[in-house]
């Protein structure tokens, strides 16, 4: 038997690649039922206030319509559970009080789609207005200090402040920004004969469904099957058990029907969260030699009355630079608006871009090249702890970008490099992007043909989850990679958290990895009395897998086949599972993934308009999986990236609260034509606080590129943008 | 979307007197503002006329003009040898237009026709649109301005045209040609669209059920130079922020003819004729190209939201000049 274990790291295809072409490969709103139903939801137009009416008489009788349900008849529901995310989202159709513009008021089951929407169009709601809060700024709206207990306050401020040379004061604002994953979410449910329920969900976190479902709905979690073998994007808009996925459930249990609930394009904009808004002071003070001696980074973010979200912006910014003096403050707004939730990178996406658009006026104010003031303040160690980081390779991060991307042909005055019509401004930023990692469990079993099927209810988002477990696995056990299924997206796996926060590879991997050792572990037991086997008696230190089997280790002669172990013991298969916990490491800091950004602008001197020519980024992403996914990721945020740059910003009526952009025509998202060469770098070695020595690296693409392309701008232009998105309005 | 029923004409007669005779009947030709319209909830015609299969469809050369069936597609007018040549600022207006899947889809004739992209006019959950409802009011005016007009406006609607190729043809001074119950009749593009006044709801001459069934593009003199400038905040896939259109010819570094048109900023695609006149024997330069923006603009009425237009419709209308002429 001729094996070629893939290495680690190896730039492996997608292994689901071919499903996903051919379109083989069932997304939730492929799913179907015989006698399947189709809901449509009827939203609040008002942004505050109370349902005084709701005339369904007319959509009851259009064509096809099984059942209408509404805020003012609906069955009561629990609300959803605490979980590691937080609060879950309150359950729809409870009362007659309207919080948001678009809030659900009623669902409407119908034997198509298209009745379902039409009807729900038919569905008459009378309101009491009142006057909402949408401003962040509003005198009547609750603020909340302090909401994480995050706030850090490092030395004497003021003190930092009153040695400085040179002190930059700026405040920065960042818009609403909406996730919008291509595949519409959706979801299928199916109530059995039993009382069991089967949900097909476009979900980050098939657990967290259950566990939403069991509870709203009085079931016990054994009895629920949640499945998301595909899910069509996410960016954090599939953490939660959203309402629509509560409006699919109910509607089926009301009507008796499997039904089938698939978001509009607008409703995408009120119902699965978003980036919310900020505005952020910054205060940096600094000696003329470029030595930051204080720090302040001052935000404010919206949030629902009746919900929560986690939006820390300033916190990072007390670990990005060696400083001495520190304070990060975080405040919460409640508003009449529907509830912000992560969009990939919450908080670094907007703290990171005021932080290093303001180290990009320090620069300039102090003529001081922005590559060596960012060296110049590197943290060495964490400054938060002071204790020796687990890894950190930012320093190599901006060698190398220095080096690939040509900044030493950058000519520091603004406007000073040219090209016809253009301008060229170049940029760099400095990004970090904190560690995460919760519990997570797998199970790896070995078939008597020497097969393996190993598998979690973690979900593939797009980030290559199945490709890289698949080459982990392969490597743990000795296989090649085509005798491996890894599969996923299944509550009847064992325990897998979200895929968020750039938290699953680690812990997912760490528990696969896991798997597999107790896996081999399970073999040895199986001949540890064995007379017959060349491994009787080893420990799982003296063993190495390969081949298709388990050998001495360094002694790839010395062992016996898988198939060979289990025919002799008369076993069909082998099974262990495995369990990876949160690194507790006490002598260092456990980093995250770090990072620096280059990037080259144009700007067209008369008219204005901004284009990004290139990007190279050199991230430390601890040990990398698959050099091909890996470098896709970063790609897709640098995408997303230049989105938060230049184009995207939800815009909310004053006064209504109405989404006034809600659709791709109207909520700009970068296009092919947006997108330059980017060159994608990784540096830096395996991360010591886990054994698998992985960072996340589905966020840290994103972080970064905004201030970069504020600084390009500023570079090319002399003019300081400091609200987000740029655009050409500000340059004329 | 409402119900509806669907029939497929065989004949512009028969369609044209189905559609005249049926107030609830409309034409469909490539569905692509139709059916978004549609699934709104802003349109519900109970009945949907398909005029795809009528012999509208071509273009034929003849003499000094183009004749454009109006089912002929986008990207088969942009595909044209002789539009390539003699007239490329409408291959440019064309190809700078939505998307290739789009333009695949799209007619001319429903070009021209296309609704505004406002998006009060848009949502059926704002009750005020007169152009949606005449009386209702304007939401618009009041809401998120970035891309509504500054010419043509009134109390009443500040919606923008968006078509990207009537500029180039409002500029040529394109006959539009039509079918109704009276027989046909040719209407030239600058009488074509109505500015929306105190009727936001009726935005062209057309009457009720009569159909567009040819463009006709004059051709201008060989040695004319055109060229379409489109400016937005995306490099693809975008309505206009601001665009020009312009047609120049020239005698050494005398402009002798001069046609000018932009889009992004009129409630109509808007025919600069004052420019044109600054152009008309003027030498070219920065000052005749900005005198000929100022003029442009002098009326124009932008809301705080669209204050920018102003200044950076001269600027594309420069810019697209300087190009034209090859102007340093």
């Amino acid at each position: 038997m001729t094996i070629t274990a893939p290495r680690i790291g190896a730039a492996l295809d997608r292994v689901e690649a071919p499903l996903k072409v051919t379109g083989a490969a069932l997304y939730p709103n492929d799913v179907s039922y015989p006698g399947l139903a189709h809901a449509a939801p009827v939203r609040a137009t008002i942004a505050a206030g109370r349902v005084t009416a709701i005339d369904t008489a007319e959509a009851r009788a259009a064509e096809g319509v099984i059942a209408v349900v509404t805020a003012l008849d609906a069955p009561r529901l629990r609300r959803g559970p605490v979980t590691l995310l937080g609060i879950s989202p309150p359950a729809p159709l409870q009362d007659d009080r309207i919080l948001h513009y678009g809030q659900y008021v009623a669902v409407v089951v119908a034997d198509t789609a298209e009745q379902a929407r039409h009807a729900a169009s038919l569905v008459a709601v009378e309101y009491a207005e009142d006057v909402p809060m949408l401003d962040i700024g509003d005198p009547r709206a609750e603020v909340e200090d302090d909401p994480w207990g995050m706030d850090v306050d490092r030395g004497d401020l003021e003190a930092g402040l009153a040695e400085a040379d040179v002190v930059i004061d700026e405040t920065y604002a960042t818009p609403d920004n909406t996730n919008n994953p291509l595949g519409l979410m959706s979801t299928v449910a199916v109530w059995h004969g039993d009382g069991s329920l089967t949900v097909h969900d476009a979900t980050q976190w098939p657990h967290g469904v259950r566990m939403s479902l069991a509870e709203t709905f009085g079931v016990p979690e054994s009895r629920i099957r949640v499945l998301a073998p595909y899910v069509g994007g996410g960016f954090g808009a599939g953490l939660r058990a959203w309402q629509h996925v509560i409006l699919a459930v109910l509607a089926a249990r009301e009507t008796g029907r499997p039904v089938k609930l698939v978001l509009t394009r607008p409703e995408m904009f009120t119902g699965v969260g978003y980036r919310p808004e900020s505005i952020q002071r910054i205060r940096i003070g600094a000696t003329r030699d470029g030595r930051l001696t204080a720090l302040a980074h001052e935000a404010i973010a919206p949030v629902a009355l009746e919900d929560d979200n986690f939006e820390a912006v300033s916190h990072t910014s007390a670990r990005a630079y060696a400083c001495p003096n520190v304070m990060t403050r975080d405040r919460q707004v409640r508003l009449n608006i529907p509830c912000p939730g992560s969009m990939r990178a919450p908080t670094e996406a907007q703290g990171n871009f005021a932080l290093e658009s303001a180290m990009d006026e320090l620069a300039v104010d102090l003529g001081i090249d922005p590559l060596d003031l960012r060296l110049r303040n590197f943290a060495g160690t964490d400054p938060l702890t002071g204790l020796p980081w687990s890894s950190n390779a930012l320093r190599e991060c901006f060698a190398r970008g220095a080096e690939l991307f040509g900044w030493s042909r950058r000519t520091p005055e603004p406007g000073s490099m040219r090209d016809g019509h253009w301008r060229v401004g170049y940029g760099l930023a400095g990004a970090s992007y904190p560690p995460y990692q919760v519990p997570c469990q797998a199970r790896a079993s070995l078939q008597h043909d020497g097969s393996a099927f190993v598998r979690s209810a973690a979900t593939d988002i797009g980030t290559g989850t199945y490709t890289v477990m698949t080459q982990l696995a392969a490597e743990l056990l000795g296989l090649d990679v085509a005798r491996v299924r890894f599969d996923l997206g299944d509550t009847d796996m064992p325990y897998s958290p979200q895929a968020g926060g750039s938290g699953l590879t680690g812990a997912l991997g760490n528990a696969v990895r896991s798997a597999c050792r107790q896996l081999l572990q399970a073999f040895l037991d199986v001949v540890a009395d064995d007379p017959e086997s060349p491994l009787r008696g080893l420990t799982l230190d003296e063993v190495e897998a390969g081949g298709g089997g388990i050998h001495r280790a360094g002694d790839p002669g010395s062992g016996e086949a898988y198939t060979a172990i289990l025919a002799r013991h008369d076993l069909a298969e082998l099974s262990a599972d495995g369990r990876s916990t949160p690194p507790t490491p006490d002598t260092t800091a456990w980093a995250g993934a770090f990072g620096a950004r280059f990037v080259e602008v144009r700007v067209d001197a008369d008219l204005g308009v901004i284009r990004v020519a290139r990007v190279v980024s050199v991230i430390d992403g601890g040990r990398v999986l698959n050099a091909k996914t890996a470098t896709s990721q970063i790609v897709g945020g640098t995408v997303g990236g230049i989105g938060q740059a230049l184009f995207e910003e939800t815009v909310t009526d004053e006064g209504t609260g109405r989404i006034a952009n809600a659709t791709f025509g109207d909520y700009l998202i970068p296009v092919n034509a947006d997108v330059p060469d980017m060159e994608v770098v990784f540096v830096g070695g395996p991360d010591t606080a886990t054994p698998l020595g992985t960072k996340g690296v589905g966020e840290i693409g994103l972080v970064g590129i905004a201030a970069a392309v504020a600084n390009a701008v500023h570079h090319a232009t002399g003019r300081r943008l400091r609200s987000l998105p740029l655009t050409l309005d500000a340059l004329l | 979307m409402g119900p509806f029923t669907y029939v497929r004409a065989v004949d512009p007669v028969e369609a044209v007197g189905v559609v005249s005779a049926d107030p609830g009947a409309a034409f469909l030709a490539g569905g692509t503002t139709q059916l978004d319209l549609m699934k709104d909830g802003v349109l519900s015609p109970e009945k949907l006329v398909d005029i795809t299969r009528l012999p509208l469809r071509g273009i034929a050369r003849t003499g000094t003009t183009i004749r454009v069936g109006a089912l002929t597609t986008m990207e088969e007018l942009a595909a044209d040898p002789t539009v390539a040549v003699r007239v490329p600022f409408v291959r440019e207006a064309l190809l700078a237009g939505a998307s290739v899947q789009l333009r695949n889809m799209a007619t001319i004739g429903g070009n021209l026709l296309q609704r505004a992209r406002c998006r009060y006019f848009r949502d059926p959950s704002v009750a005020a649109c007169n152009k949606r409802e005449r009386g209702s009011g304007c939401a618009a005016i009041d809401g998120v301005q970035r891309m509504h007009a500054i010419l043509g406006t009134s109390p009443h609607c500040v919606a923008l045209h968006a078509s990207d190729v009537a500029v180039p043809l409002i500029a040529l001074d394109a006959l539009v040609h039509t079918r109704g119950t009276d027989g046909t009749r040719t209407v030239p593009l600058t009488g074509f669209y109505l500015p929306p006044g105190d009727t936001p709801d009726v935005e062209n001459v057309l009457r009720r059920g009569e159909l567009i069934t040819a463009v006709e593009i004059p051709l201008p003199a060989e040695r004319t130079r055109t060229h379409y400038l489109k400016v937005r905040d995306r490099a693809s896939y975008e309505f206009a922020l601001t665009s020009a259109a312009v047609a120049v010819e020239l005698d050494g570094t005398t402009i002798t003819g001069a046609r000018v048109a932009l889009g992004g900023v009129g409630t109509v695609p808007w025919r600069a004729w004052d420019a044109e006149d600054v152009l008309r024997g003027a030498t070219v330069g920065r000052d005749a190209f900005r005198e000929a923006a100022e003029v442009t603009l002098a009326g124009a009425r932008p809301l705080p939201g669209t204050a920018f237009k102003v200044e950076l419709a001269k600027r594309t209308l420069i810019r697209a000049l300087e190009t034209v002429t090859g102007a340093p």
